[in-house]
């Protein structure tokens, strides 16, 4: 549609006429980290932020979500208690990242509850001012995006360039003072930022091209890099839950004092957790922690790959940073398939 | 529905775990709409043997503790150990790094072998008798009781987390404990907390005890990793993590 | 992104009622169950339906029913987990919920029909089976031979003992049974259900078999029916794992790039030999 181009005054009233209007999250900082939160101040937006410590995903599968409510008696009644929001401040291998949930849970099987909250969002991007320490999105071909959003943020020296997508995005930007439309210069210098976005963010360097990992991984099932990395797996799951294409769920039912009437409610849930493929009766079908392991980078690197022709990481390392034991780092364990294949 | 007749017994403990129970506040209405207490020292001065459920906190210290502790499991039908007292032997089996003898000394001075004073390493209620269901923590978590006793009243097991703390600290957003320098137990710690501690600017102690199956050789690597050493893990598993069955 | 019209919720299920429980065997009831709506559960022979109780929780059970039988549809459920142990307790007129029919079914109206059919079940494995024997049997004139197979621990853990007789007495069935232990009160064959396959002759290319068992029956019955001269594609079977949500979503039933609620649980065997987790 069209790019605005806002100095750093202009931008501000622009985030706090949105404050005003309707329900806005943006980046903010949490101790040394950031996260999405509530935005109550134009003032708390950390566009310059790094990586946040759980990637947006949780407005859309929230770690706990309401699915139904019933009744012992009567049964059950679908829950849709989402309101409009808007998402400020995704960085583009985030934005990758929700595109691909959209995919599957469209797929097959259309997820209202999900869809419930996806659609409400209005999603406003941003490039990356400052790469975080475990990032590699430049390998994964996710460090800039070009569709999912309603709008792109990007700074350009001192000002904002406000590319406007989509209707929602309009819609936002309506509230937009004191703007000119970007011009060919700005343009210009955008380009140059994803250019060099696409080169900053490569924290650790993959030695194959992302389509190829599939493929990779076809001749890697036997392969030691997993008895060997699982060896040190707590089994804490933290590399799931922080991850920002990991959607796998746990659906329980929860009843009120009373014992009649209660919720039925899905929780974050992840693969790398002993009990996350046993069956009713004790069998489990993936005992080991190396199993395990190796499932995950299966299922990013080949299965949902198989299924919507991407591959599911977006390289924004936040499974590098959460692993205690230091053992989550995909660059490293796709290069050791690499090499050792050689 | 007929009420599930419960009754509490307190070993060696602080008894804060029953205290969790009264902090329900207005729900505990609620809860003696499901079951009906017959024998509970803290709230009410009748006492029972006639009951369906029984409530144990605290571990067993002293040979007597044991045969009572027996006698209340012919007497149940499900027995319920409450807090890590009970659950793991919790702080008490800090004492079993040490010579009883030495223990008693310390203590009692000139009155350590004083037969009332006996007493013998700790043991969790399940080192003694087969427990049914386990409430963990230190003090529990009341949202946790409140569920289990649900659970039980609807004819259903209840799901007690057999994954680590970390799964609630990230789903709480958390900056990792281990970011700042911190051991933190969080890794090998079951869950069902709300990760409490962390969430408040704290190392996880471990008071709910292990997962299932910690994976306790990987931390060696890790400490080091940190620049730490398996010293300075055990010395934050002291607290809570004493002796441990796992 | 992905726009939708049908605002249908997947995760809702519907009511039910139960007409008809019976204890089987210690562990197992037969439930026989309609929807409320008075619609047909609309299933084919092999899929399975989520059934929930409120408050207790969801378990995915096979339909034990053929879609041929009409007015209800009959499962039998073995008291594992929270939700079969509830439904354990419900008697005639109570309400359970139902999501499905979900996942694939046995190819009873494509790679059957003009076939020569061999079912091989063990112990609880047949209450799947049963459906598309049951389809099978309502189209006899559809099929060529029909050899059914049916092995079970002991003899007190055999399911569907009427039926079974009424399959054994059928002129244009092939039926055989044994058990792994045998008691006093039994007189037929005793050993593992592979020791049946000997007894029958397959026309190998002409024959499909249905295979359905626990995990480690698969292994040795396969490797039995490849040596009657069977290819991998005439072999069907169908797999356990923890389907939770059944629509593909919630990732625990996965296996390798499948997911065993819509995938399957039914598998021609030639597509699964290189799926390094399934069997």
């Amino acid at each position: 549609m069209t790019v605005k181009k806002l100095k750093k005054a202009a931008f501000d009233k622009w985030v706090a006429a949105c404050i005003g209007n309707q329900r806005v999250f943006g980046v903010q900082a949490k101790e040394d980290r950031f996260v999405f939160a509530p935005l109550a101040n134009a003032g708390d937006l950390r566009l310059d932020y790094d990586v946040t410590i759980l990637p947006p995903k949780k407005y859309f599968l929230p770690p706990r979500e309401t699915l139904l409510k019933f009744d012992r008696k009567e049964g059950f009644e679908s829950v849709f208690d989402s309101q409009p929001f808007v998402l400020f401040g995704v960085h583009p291998y985030d934005m990758v990242a929700i595109s691909q949930t959209d995919k599957l849970f469209a797929m097959d099987q259309y997820d209202t509850h999900y869809f419930d909250r996806r659609q409400k969002a209005t999603i406003v991007a941003c490039d990356v001012q400052n790469a975080s320490k475990e990032v590699f999105a430049g390998c994964m071909g996710t460090a800039t995006v070009d569709d999912g959003f309603d709008i792109l943020i990007t700074k350009i020296d001192s000002e904002y360039l406000v590319d406007i997508r989509t209707e929602k995005g309009q819609a936002l930007a309506d509230t937009i003072k004191d703007a000119e439309d970007a011009d060919e210069m700005s343009l210009k210098l955008r380009k140059l930022v994803w250019a060099d976005n696409t080169k900053l963010l490569q924290k650790h360097k993959l030695n194959v091209r992302p389509d190829v990992l599939p493929r990779l991984l076809d001749r890697s099932y036997e392969h030691p890099v997993w008895e060997e990395k699982a060896q040190r797996c707590f089994s804490c799951g933290s590399c799931n839950l922080v991850c920002p294409t990991c959607y796998c769920f746990d659906v329980r039912d929860d009843v009120e004092w009373s014992l009649q009437k209660g919720q039925r409610y899905r929780v974050w849930d992840g693969c790398l957790l002993s009990e996350f493929a046993a069956v009713a009766g004790g069998h489990n079908f993936r005992r080991n922690r190396a199993d395990r392991y190796r499932h995950r980078y299966y299922r990013k690197g080949k299965y949902i790959p198989e299924k919507i022709g991407e591959v599911a990481c977006v390289g924004c390392g936040r499974c590098i940073t959460a692993c205690t034991a230091n053992i989550a780092n995909p660059v490293e364990v796709y290069n050791k398939l690499v090499d050792e294949g050689k | 529905m007929s009420k599930l007749k419960v009754a509490f017994f307190d070993f060696a403990c602080c008894e804060g775990c029953q205290l969790q129970i009264y902090n329900l506040e207005e729900e505990i209405l609620d809860l003696l709409e499901l079951v009906e207490p017959v024998e509970w020292r803290e709230a009410m001065s009748d006492q029972s043997d006639d009951y369906d459920v029984a409530i144990i906190e605290g571990s067993i210290t002293r040979i007597e503790d044991e045969k009572r502790l027996k006698a209340i499991r012919e007497n149940a039908k499900i027995l319920i150990a409450l807090g890590s007292c009970a659950t793991t032997g919790g702080v008490n089996k800090l004492k079993n790094n040490f010579e009883v003898q030495d223990v008693k000394e310390y203590v009692y001075g000139k009155d350590a072998d004083m037969p009332h004073l006996d007493t013998y390493p700790t043991k969790a209620v399940n080192e003694v008798v087969k427990v049914n269901y386990m409430v963990h923590g230190c003090p529990i978590n009341i949202k946790e009781f409140s569920y289990i006793v649900r659970c039980l009243a609807i004819g259903k097991e209840p799901k007690i987390p057999d994954y680590s703390v970390c799964v609630e600290c990230k789903m709480k957003e958390n900056v990792c404990r281990f970011e700042y320098g911190e051991i933190c137990l969080g890794p090998i710690t079951r869950a069902g907390c709300d990760a409490k501690c962390p969430s408040s600017g704290m190392w996880c102690f471990g008071c709910r005890g292990f997962v299932d199956n910690p994976n306790v050789n990987a931390a060696e690597d890790v400490m080091a990793e940190y620049g730490k050493t398996l010293d300075d893990l055990r010395g934050k598993m002291l607290l809570f993590g004493s002796k441990q069955e796992y | 992104m992905y726009k939708c019209d049908s605002k249908k919720d997947i995760y809702l299920p519907l009511p039910a009622t139960v007409g008809k429980v019976q204890p089987m065997t210690k562990y197992e009831s037969f439930f026989s169950c309609q929807l409320d709506s008075g619609e047909e559960l609309g299933h084919m022979p092999g899929q399975f339906v989520e059934v929930s109780i409120p408050g207790i929780g969801e378990a995915p059970i096979s339909v034990s029913s053929s879609p041929t039988r009409k007015g209800s549809f009959e499962m039998v459920i073995r008291k594992v987990g929270n939700v079969s142990k509830a439904l354990h307790g419900l008697a005639a007129g109570d309400k359970l919920f139902i999501r499905g029919p979900f996942g694939t079914s046995f190819p009873v109206d494509e790679a059957m029909k003009g076939k020569d059919i061999i079912f091989v079940c063990g112990g609880i494995g047949i209450v799947p089976v049963r459906s598309a024997i049951q389809y099978v049997l309502d189209n006899r004139d559809d099929y060529g031979r029909v050899i059914i197979l049916f092995g079970a621990k002991t003899p007190h853990d055999r399911l569907f003992i009427e039926e079974l007789d009424k399959w054994r007495e059928e002129k244009n069935v092939t039926f055989l049974e044994t058990v792994d232990h045998r008691d006093e009160n039994w007189s037929g064959p005793e050993g593992v259900i592979t020791t049946l396959l000997p007894l029958v002759k397959v026309d190998k290319d002409n024959t499909v078999a249905v295979v359905c068992g626990p995990p480690i029956m698969y292994k040795f019955v396969i490797i039995v029916l490849l040596e009657a001269g069977l290819r991998e594609d005439q072999i069907y079977l169908s797999l356990e794992r923890n389907m939770k949500c059944g629509v593909g979503k919630c990732g625990h039933c996965q296996i390798s790039n499948i997911y065993v609620c819509q995938d399957g649980p039914v598998f021609r065997f030639s597509d699964i030999t290189d799926i390094e987790e399934a069997l």
